[in-house]
């Protein structure tokens, strides 16, 4: 693989993960050798249908414009993820995450100053401007600014179907990946563990480099080949269990700007609204909750909250995951990219981000000599095994701070079931609020901000109070938020009439 | 007969206007009035120039932004390419309305028919959900305000160019690159002569009525003829 011959990558699966991983190293590595092999008869699986403000980045490098990805994927902004009953359960037991972030400066004396201000203001909305819009079901931008730019911070809800269709489209017309629609019937294994070709339905066999594992669940190369451990984490999250539906929405209804995540007895709902349909989905334990009690959860949810449908025409699809990761996501010359890498709730959808941080630490790493395979491994297995724990802490910090009494919620609160980790910042953060200290990797995926929307968004107690000038500082600034949060609502139009218009201009 | 309408928040509760430009919100326009107040503004980027209303006699001042109608050249597209936008510009589609007897403080009017009144819900919008204003509309309601306050005072500063005699005919023949022609009639500038030749005494009165500043401004406005001349040879059009 030295001199004249191209690194050649194989990916295996051709769903989100496959064809993202593609685009963003063919992208970004166009030296690459990247073929893409999907079985001709496999569905996609569409693995959650929220993004983070990653993929903005994401497809800007790509080189897809966002009116196109808009159109084509039937997408819709998403601003953060608003909680609504995970305190109580009680009326208006409701919170924000918002994607933009607090002001600068102080945090205690930020909290100190939102309490003493407007203490009967949601933390979210004395923080940001975007929980106005948020409330207000407005875009986080305009169409006359320049693509992927916004006045607040933005993520997209989509069609995993579509998104997958329309980034291989981009991969094999304008990114030169090669794509063959073939089963991948065995693999053929080199000595040292590694992967040397695989074999397709047609005979064919198909060498490379490096491969990459996007076979969903089935896990197929790190998974089979490679018999890399899966470490099941279920203890701390205990969803096992979906059920999935399309909710036909009425023409013009309006396009909720964030996520919502319902709780209920065992479990939360999902709510994400796209300009045709929302996508509602019961996740559930299956130790705490019934199929057929979460089925009649999920319609009542949807009685109660889309207008104009036929509840008893709905035919939820049922999902059964295994929460967990693989000991080790690089092994020999197989990387784990996506649902064969691990699977956790979608709270925070977490699912497309993992993959978008893959693909990209991968196109640091490539191409790599045989000699650097194995460090380039090891330094991609620490960093990943470090954001599965991130990850799994976050999600538990939304139920550790319920004080819901039904039995999933107090065993949620379970002393057993909480990480080592996430409890010793419990305790720190009685006195002091989640700092860059506690979250000091360049590229935290949660930094302190949002370890603060929850915990304040949630009514943890506030820190020790700074000196008082900082807190009149603080009360500064928060007030210019409010202005901001005026004059940008008065600017930004509905997500509606947004989607209207550019899907007007595509016509 | 325009549709002007008074604007309230139980009317406009909803209403979203266009803050952009172009030539579809009706930016396509030679020439907008321009106020003594905003000259130091506009000096940067445009000529202003006078204009004498054949009736009453009375002189007015113009930012010019082409050399013949609907010609815009500050316009590109979705960007209007100066510094700062002329005050009767900005407040567009609104205006100033008055009580019949035409005393009392002004009234914020919207001219509905205006292309910048938006039907597609993209725009700003005039009232938070509670009736409030927004800041957009405040601003608008100020910057009204300083229009139609400057557009008052005015007199006092015409009056004054008249009694010292200071504006002087002017035309000019535009020849561009291509050859074509555009001829620029019946404008009239300060006549820097008779400027320059004023008694101490005047120019003292000249300053301390705070007319002196705008004066210079639009003489030192008229170098941006040739700028404007370059903007017309590029877009190479005639």
């Amino acid at each position: 693989m030295t001199g004249e011959t191209p690194y050649r990558v194989v990916i295996v699966g051709g769903g989100s993960a496959g064809w993202l991983t593609a685009c963003v190293l063919a992208a970004r590595r166009p030296g690459l050798a990247i073929t893409l092999v999907e079985s001709p008869d496999i569905p996609t699986i569409g693995v959650g249908e929220g993004t983070w403000p990653t993929m903005r980045e994401t497809l800007a490098n790509i080189g897809i414009s966002e009116s196109e990805f808009l159109v084509a994927c039937d997408a819709a902004f998403k601003q953060g993820s608003r909680f609504d009953g995970w305190v109580t359960g009680e009326a208006g037991d409701s919170y924000l995450h918002p994607f933009t972030l607090p002001p600068a400066g102080d945090t205690a004396a930020l909290l100190h100053a939102w309490a003493a201000m407007a203490p009967g203001m949601p933390f979210a909305a004395a923080m940001t401007a975007q929980a106005a819009a948020c409330a207000r079901d407005l875009a986080p931008r305009q169409r006359t600014m320049p693509d992927y730019g916004g006045a607040l911070n933005y993520a997209y809800h989509f069609d995993a179907g579509k998104f997958a269709r329309l980034l291989g489209r981009h991969a094999t017309q304008r990114l030169g990946v090669t794509h063959i629609a073939a089963d991948v019937v065995a693999t053929q294994g080199a000595p040292n563990g590694d992967i040397e070709a695989l074999v397709l339905g047609d005979g064919r066999t198909l060498a490379a480099d490096l491969f990459i594992d996007c076979t969903g669940q089935a896990a197929r190369l790190i998974g089979g080949h490679c018999g890399v451990a899966w470490i099941d984490r279920s203890t701390v999250s205990f969803n096992d269990r979906a059920l999935a539906a399309q909710v036909p929405v009425l023409p013009g209804s309006p396009v909720a700007s964030q996520t919502i995540g319902t709780a209920h007895r065992a479990g939360w709902i999902w709510d994400i609204a796209l300009p045709t349909r929302r996508g509602i989905g019961c996740v559930y334990s299956s130790r705490f909750m019934a199929d057929d009690e979460a089925d009649a959860v999920l319609r009542a949810h949807v009685a109660a909250h889309v207008s104009g449908v036929d509840v008893a025409a709905l035919s939820p699809r049922k999902l059964s995951f295994a929460t967990g990761h693989r000991a080790r996501f690089w092994q020999g010359n197989v990387v784990a990219v996506g649902l064969s890498a691990g699977f956790i709730e979608p709270l925070e959808a977490s699912a497309i981000v993992l993959i978008e941080l893959s693909a990209r630490a991968l196109a640091e790493a490539l191409p790599a000599s045989p000699a650097v395979m194995a460090v380039q491994a090891k330094r991609f297995n620490d960093q990943f095994r470090t954001r599965w724990e991130r990850i799994i802490a976050f999600l538990k910090l939304h139920y550790v701070l319920s004080q819901r009494s039904e039995p999933y919620w107090l065993a949620q609160r379970d002393p057993a079931t909480i990480p080592e980790r996430l409890a010793e910042d419990l305790v720190l953060w009685r006195e002091q609020p989640p700092s860059a200290r506690d979250f000091p990797l360049h590229d935290e995926m949660f930094p302190a901000a949002s370890q603060h929307y929850i915990l304040y968004g949630m009514g943890y107690g506030l820190p020790l109070p700074p000196p008082a000038p900082a807190i009149t500082a603080a009360a500064a600034r928060i007030a210019e938020v409010q202005e901001r949060a005026r004059r940008i609502t008065a600017a930004l139009p509905d997500n509606r009439s947004y989607l209207a218009a550019i899907a007007a201009q595509a016509a | 007969m325009p549709n002007h309408q008074i604007v309230t928040p139980a009317e406009h509760a909803d209403l979203r206007v266009h803050v952009g430009a172009g030539a579809a919100l009706g930016d396509a326009v030679m020439a907008c009035i321009a106020v003594p107040a905003e000259f130091r503004r506009l000096a940067v980027d445009y000529p202003i120039l006078f204009r004498q209303d054949e009736e009453s006699g009375a002189f007015s001042a113009l930012a010019l932004f082409g050399f013949e109608p609907g010609e815009n050249l500050f316009l590109d597209g979705n960007d209007w390419d100066a510094v700062n936008r002329p005050l009767a510009m900005v407040v567009q589609p609104f205006l100033v309305g008055r009580s019949r007897d035409g005393d009392g403080p002004g009234q914020v009017h919207i001219d509905m028919d205006h292309p910048r009144v938006s039907h597609s819900g993209e725009g700003m919008r005039l009232f938070e959900p509670s009736g409030v204003a927004t800041p957009y509309l405040e601003q608008i309601a100020d910057l009204l305000g300083a229009l139609d306050g400057s557009h008052r005072a005015s007199g006092d500063f015409y009056a004054a160019l008249s009694r010292y005699d200071l504006l002087e005919p002017f035309s000019m023949d535009v020849t561009l690159d291509n050859g074509a022609m555009h001829r620029l009639v019946g404008y009239h500038l300060i006549a820097e002569e008779r400027l320059a030749a004023l008694e101490p005494g005047v120019l003292s009165e000249l300053h301390a009525a705070g007319h002196l500043l705008p004066i210079y401004m639009a003489v030192a406005s008229v170098g941006n003829l040739t700028r404007l001349v370059r903007r017309k040879n590029k877009r190479g059009d005639g």
